[in-house]
């Protein structure tokens, strides 16, 4: 137990787990035996739940909202990923230092240019979302770049690697598991911003419209729910992000301290 | 001690006038010095050479000026019995952290190098000949975090040696090693210059005494100090510091470290070290 609080421990994985157990459990506790007033008790949250999905298609809303934000971060990594390794030519830096600081902009003006720009309602949602996750994984990308050291660099030269190859072998093979990770992190972003996004164009549905329409009629108790299925997801998305690490990128969590 | 039997036939690297600054500011100075293929009869007598400088003195920069990865600003590097000016590739350079790509298994690492110059089978054929020779056959599947300090220096080395052209440069080999590591990459050393006539090992270090028991030629980087007494930016290797410890019965000597005539010639180069090697022109 001692471990626990101390700086730095590595505590076993017995402990570790029978700890996070015990806070799970006393947040749940907390919220069963001393609701606040303005906040749902846990069995209005399952009520709720359980009528969100008969009722309203809760399922059908989230795995379109599902579809649409991969779909998204499919086309917004490819996107970002030769934005960013396009950053090797001087050429093509100023375009990889805009779109990075674009992650600035607004997405409400956003779709109203878009929806200017495309026809149907599922293009403007999309390149939207397209648009703002690209922004911030090239800013995640960039920094792996970055990261490249001229010791790195050298040392494929010295295997006799043309700048084209040492360029490959080091930063786009050697770093593609950090890009991942860069992924992984952005991804949380794509779903902040589809239920904004839902909201503003809502002739699709989804999720995020959902919620709205939850949030308007203050049905408290349908708002936790779905925030909480959207919690779920999106620690079911961390734990498959991790799991493709592991299984593709074995060697790197190797040597971590 | 007596000098053991030798000839020197062509050149194998030639460092001809090389100078280089940084912004306007001299780091090296118009360096010379020539590595000749050294004969001995009846064997297979590889060179091990050294440059000795201070910390800070500009070995790194030298190191990759070798290398082929920067261009001095003055002078050029030819390497090869042709004397062919020098490219990345050419030579291989083992830099001081030892790297290696971490995404690739060791047999990966080697197969990658062996590449370079090996058409697939011969290639493979060759990385499990180094893989035996360097003692690794058994951490072929293991990626470079796996491998211990040990193992991931010799796997650096065999990788440099699988796609050079017989010259491999060192840089700081013996930085942070323990004694027992600093022995086994002495054993290293030894078998790679006994693997081929011409393979050649280039030392750039701070450590007098292990370079010095390994290397045929010796030279040390220095500063001057001109006619009026001035420092003379940018280091240099003076034609009194280059030492050819082969003539001098130094070199290829078992155990020549515990010979009292080696322990004064380290003396010897302490003493100029410690005299700030600022020499009068």
């Amino acid at each position: 137990m001692k471990s626990l609080f101390a700086p730095n421990a590595q505590p076993t994985r017995l402990v570790f787990t029978s700890m996070v157990i015990g806070q799970g459990l006393i947040l749940l506790l907390l919220w069963l035996f001393y609701p606040m007033q303005l906040f749902p008790s846990l069995g209005e949250v399952f009520r709720s739940l359980g009528n969100l999905i008969t009722t309203q298609g809760l399922i059908q809303e989230l795995w379109a909202s599902m579809t649409t934000a991969l779909q998204a971060l499919a086309v917004a990594t490819v996107l970002a990923l030769l934005i960013s390794y396009l950053t090797a030519l001087p050429f093509f830096r100023p375009i990889a230092y805009a779109a990075s600081k674009m992650r600035y902009l607004t997405l409400t003006g956003l779709t109203f240019f878009m929806a200017l720009l495309v026809s149907s309602g599922h293009q403007v949602k999309l390149s939207v979302l397209i648009f703002g996750a690209t922004v911030y994984l090239v800013t995640g990308m960039t920094s792996v770049i970055l990261t490249t050291t001229q010791e790195e660099m050298d040392h494929a030269r010295t295997l006799g690697m043309g700048e084209w190859r040492s360029f490959y072998e080091v930063v786009v093979l050697g770093k593609l598991d950090d890009m991942l990770e860069v992924v992984r992190q952005n991804f949380a972003i794509i779903w902040t911003m589809i239920t904004l996004v839902e909201t503003l164009y809502q002739s699709e549905g989804g999720i995020g419209l959902l919620l709205y329409k939850q949030n308007r009629y203050l049905h408290l108790d349908g708002v936790l729910a779905i925030q909480l299925v959207i919690l779920a997801t999106g620690a079911l998305q961390d734990y498959v992000f991790v799991l493709l690490r592991k299984v593709f990128f074995p060697y790197s969590t190797l040597g971590h301290a | 001690m007596t000098a053991l039997p030798y000839n020197y036939k062509e050149p194998l690297l030639t460092l001809s006038g090389i100078s280089m600054s940084f912004r306007g500011e001299p780091v090296l100075r118009d360096i010379n010095a020539q590595v000749l293929d050294v004969t001995r009869p009846g064997m297979n007598q590889g060179q091990v050479v050294g440059f000795y400088g201070r910390s800070g003195i500009g070995k790194s920069v030298l190191c990759r000026i070798m290398a082929g990865l920067i261009a001095p600003s003055a002078g050029t590097v030819e390497v090869g019995q042709a004397q062919q000016p020098v490219a990345p590739g050419m030579v291989g350079f083992v830099q001081q952290r030892y790297p290696l790509f971490e995404h690739r298994t060791l047999l990966d690492n080697l197969l990658v190098a062996a590449g370079r110059k090996y058409a697939p089978a011969e290639a493979r054929q060759h990385v499990e000949t180094y893989l035996e020779r360097f003692c690794l056959a058994p951490h072929r599947k293991k990626y470079p975090a796996h491998l211990s300090g040990g193992q991931r220096q010799r796997a650096a080395i065999a990788q440099q040696l699988l796609c050079s052209d017989h010259l491999i440069l060192l840089d700081e080999p013996f930085s942070g090693l323990d004694v027992a590591m600093i022995d086994e990459l002495k054993r290293i050393i030894v078998e790679v210059t006994t693997l081929d006539e011409l393979n050649t090992v280039i030392i750039v270090s701070h450590d007098i005494v292990t370079t010095t028991a390994l290397a045929d030629r010796l030279w040390l980087l220095g500063y001057e100090h001109d006619a009026a007494g001035a420092l003379v930016p940018g280091a240099t290797i003076s034609p009194r510091h280059q030492y050819n410890l082969a003539e001098m019965g130094l070199a290829w000597h078992q155990n020549v470290e515990a010979e009292p005539e080696f322990a004064q010639f380290v003396e010897h180069i302490k003493q100029e070290i410690r005299g700030g090697l600022i020499l009068n022109n």
